[in-house]
């Protein structure tokens, strides 16, 4: 016998079965272990020799349902990055580089608090920046608030901004985003009656909700309040009611595949009336390229356009010569948030998280690439709450988006439907 | 009010065509072998996704590609009879239960996987327009649909009722054991019928394309109406089956314009439950069945 364990076991073979199987099992771990070892330790930079590098992460869902928005939005993370290096970095630091460090969190609310957590405890992080979805984003930020990390957002939930010390929303917030649409209807009319349909979700309620309560401040008549089941497979019923409803301007409060079938069965009733689109998946380039001419004339909301200033407009060229789409408001966004943690890092001459947030507090910009949102203007309030942050209205036209709304953003007349 | 009326039967009948192609499939496949398949909705899926990739990358009409989906998903349907549900035809229902519930998860995992989560829509020059008359309007995309399926339906009818095969497979359907004896090949029959039926997923499908998005989880949408029309049109029945996925089409329709946007399927499951109430026996071997799954 090859060992002496102390229980006698009668039959040789099967002794020598088990032997070799838990070599194999040792030798497996062995070798798998030294893989992930590698890759986890391949992540670090190396990079002892110049000006330590800045760790900065961005946590954005590039694979999952939201994995498309995620991609847009790493793509941008890359070129802000690339573009403070370029510039020299962070000279109250040596000229030190920014090291983005990315991290995938799958479109999943429990993977985002593993990967955040992960982000952090892995790696000395100056500060974060993510996650789109609001409900991804307020998960990150309670870890980063527990790790004392500061976290930049463009998600636009009013919870972000309650109770938190650590969290920064430098743009407009949701019920922001309401009162921005109802007052675009006045474009359509002097006298907006307007028909909300909207999906009995969460999301789709919270959102209706938040229109219904402010619209008669607004002098906007709601003359349709509809709720529907996402995911339908027919258009026709509720259009019709919109139709019968008398109102001449529409609010869909719809994910992409319901707002698809209402356009498309508005233009076959052939009936006339301005549509708006809300936010998300209204404002990126896959809605055009799924509804196509359809998307024409279509108005929305967003909290960053590529229109807005000559800054804008150059990382738009960049980001459209490297994807081919342009620069979206969740991507233009980041890469503002991305120069805003550049600007802390320069005046804390720190990388210390706490001396990054408490510099990131004290921000007040007005020029730069730091101030490239509506308003041009980032200064935070106590609730982390960018005091001049506001959403702008936009418009489809050409393929294109516009900002049309309000008189001091606008950049393109609006296309009447 | 009566163009509201009309309208709304109108959008109702149009879908109902619609549903009426995935649940003849499935009351074909219940008649016929005896088994439910829970993956119907995913060969939906499959068609809707050759159609949409043969239009993105040779410019291919979705009615055209009716061709090239039908025959395909008929291939699978024979492939799958032979290899998977042939060897679980037996005494106990829970093996074929768990094969066709497995195959639905697998194959909707498998395009989320290959497709990814994004919505894939194909424009065609029909897509946006339709036909009106006075008040009301036709979409030509959802008639065009409308049609093939009832075309489709009485190519079946016609099938079953005057060729051999299409009497063998009836045969099948109201005794297998007789049919045996009197020398009909299950085997043979059973492959034919699940082809027949999986080529009608993929032309709904294919037809669905012009006005409808492909999404990996699209079939969940209407296989759940297609399942309901299949109860209410007395399991294994087609013309049944048929009926009733217009009529829950209507019923759908008319819940959204009079009682609330989020409550046409709930008025459509009600007239379903209403319809089934002289249908006992259905009713009860069927949450009879739905009792074992959830035992195990």
């Amino acid at each position: 016998m090859k060992t002496n364990r102390p229980h006698s076991v009668s039959n040789q073979a099967a002794l020598d079965r088990a032997l070799s199987k838990r070599q194999g099992r040792r030798e497996f771990l062995l070798k798998t272990g030294g893989i992930l070892a590698a890759g986890a330790f391949g992540a670090v930079p190396m990079r002892g020799w110049a000006a330590d590098p800045v760790n900065i992460g961005a946590l954005y869902p590039t694979t999952g349902s939201m994995a498309q928005i995620g991609v847009g939005c790493v793509a941008a993370a890359k070129l802000a990055v690339e573009m403070v290096n370029d510039a020299g970095g962070i000279k109250s630091l040596g000229g030190a580089k920014l090291n983005l460090i990315l991290s995938d969190v799958q479109s999943d609310t429990t993977v985002t608090r593993t990967e955040t957590d992960r982000l952090i405890t892995g790696n000395k992080l100056s500060a974060i920046h993510g996650c789109f979805a609001s409900a991804l984003t307020l998960i990150a930020s309670e870890v980063a608030e527990r790790a004392k990390v500061p976290l930049l957002t463009g998600s636009s939930s009013d919870q972000l901004n309650k109770g938190r010390t650590y969290t920064f929303t430098p743009f407009a917030r949701a019920s922001q985003f309401a009162l921005a649409q109802l007052r675009m209807s006045r474009l359509v009319s002097d006298k907006p009656k307007v028909a909300v349909v909207f999906e009995n979700t969460a999301f789709g309620t919270s959102t209706s909700n938040g229109l219904r309560e402010q619209a008669a401040a607004e002098g906007v008549e709601i003359v349709l309040f509809e709720p529907y089941s996402a995911g339908f497979t027919d258009a026709s019923p509720l259009i019709n009611k919109v139709k019968s409803s008398g109102a001449n301007a529409l609010f869909s409060v719809s994910y992409l595949n319901d707002l698809i079938l209402i356009v498309r069965t508005v233009k076959q009733v052939g009936l006339n009336i301005a549509i708006n689109g809300g936010s998300g998946g209204f404002v990126i380039p896959d809605f055009y390229k799924n509804v196509g001419k359809l998307a024409e004339g279509l108005q929305g909301v967003a909290h960053w356009n590529h229109d807005m200033d000559a800054n804008a407009e150059k990382v738009n060229a960049e980001y459209k010569k490297r994807t081919g789409e342009f620069l979206f408001e969740y991507a233009g966004g980041l890469v503002a948030q991305t120069f805003m943690i550049a600007d802390a890092l320069e005046r804390a001459a720190s990388t210390e998280p706490q001396k990054v947030r408490d510099a990131i507090a004290s921000l007040d910009v007005s020029t730069g690439y730091a101030a490239m949102c509506p308003g041009g203007k980032v200064k935070f309030g106590p609730d982390g709450k960018n005091i001049h942050a506001h959403p702008v209205g936009v418009q489809w036209q050409n393929g294109d988006l516009a900002s049309v709304f309000p008189d001091e953003d606008k950049r393109a007349p609006l296309m009447k439907t | 009010m009566w163009e509201t009326v009309a309208q709304a039967v109108i959008n109702g009948l149009l879908i109902g065509g619609i549903y009426a192609l995935v649940s003849i499939g499935v009351t074909l496949i219940f008649g016929v072998v005896k088994i439910v398949n829970f993956a119907q909705g995913e060969f939906v899926m499959i068609g809707m996704y050759i159609s949409f990739f043969l239009a993105n990358q040779f410019g291919i009409d979705p009615l055209v590609s009716l061709l090239v989906s039908m025959p395909t998903l008929f291939v699978i349907g024979v492939l799958i009879q032979h290899f998977l549900i042939r060897r679980v035809l037996g005494p106990n229902d829970m093996p074929q239960i768990f094969l066709t519930f497995a195959l639905s998860l697998l194959l909707l995992n498998l395009a989320l996987m290959l497709f990814s989560a994004n919505y894939r829509t194909v424009h065609t020059s029909y897509s946006d327009e339709a036909f009106h008359f006075g008040e009301l309007y036709i979409p030509v995309a959802k008639l065009i649909a409308f049609v093939v399926a009832m075309l489709l339906s009485g190519a079946l009818w016609v099938f079953l009722h005057t060729t051999d095969l299409g009497k063998a497979m009836r045969a099948a359907a109201q005794n297998r054991d007789v049919a045996m004896l009197m020398g009909i090949n299950p085997n043979r029959v059973f492959c034919v019928a699940l082809g027949i039926a999986l080529a009608l997923a993929g032309a709904a499908g294919s037809l669905l394309m012009p006005f409808y998005s492909a999404y990996p989880f699209v079939g969940q949408v209407f296989v759940l109406m297609a399942f309901v029309a299949v109860v209410l049109g007395s399991l294994g029945n087609v013309i049944g089956a048929l009926v009733a996925s217009l009529m829950m089409g209507v019923a759908e329709s008319l819940g959204i314009q009079f009682v609330g946007a989020d409550s046409g399927l709930i008025v459509a499951f009600e007239y379903g439950a209403y319809r089934l109430r002289g249908n006992f026996g259905f009713v009860r071997s069927g949450v009879q069945t739905q009792c074992n799954d959830g035992e195990q």
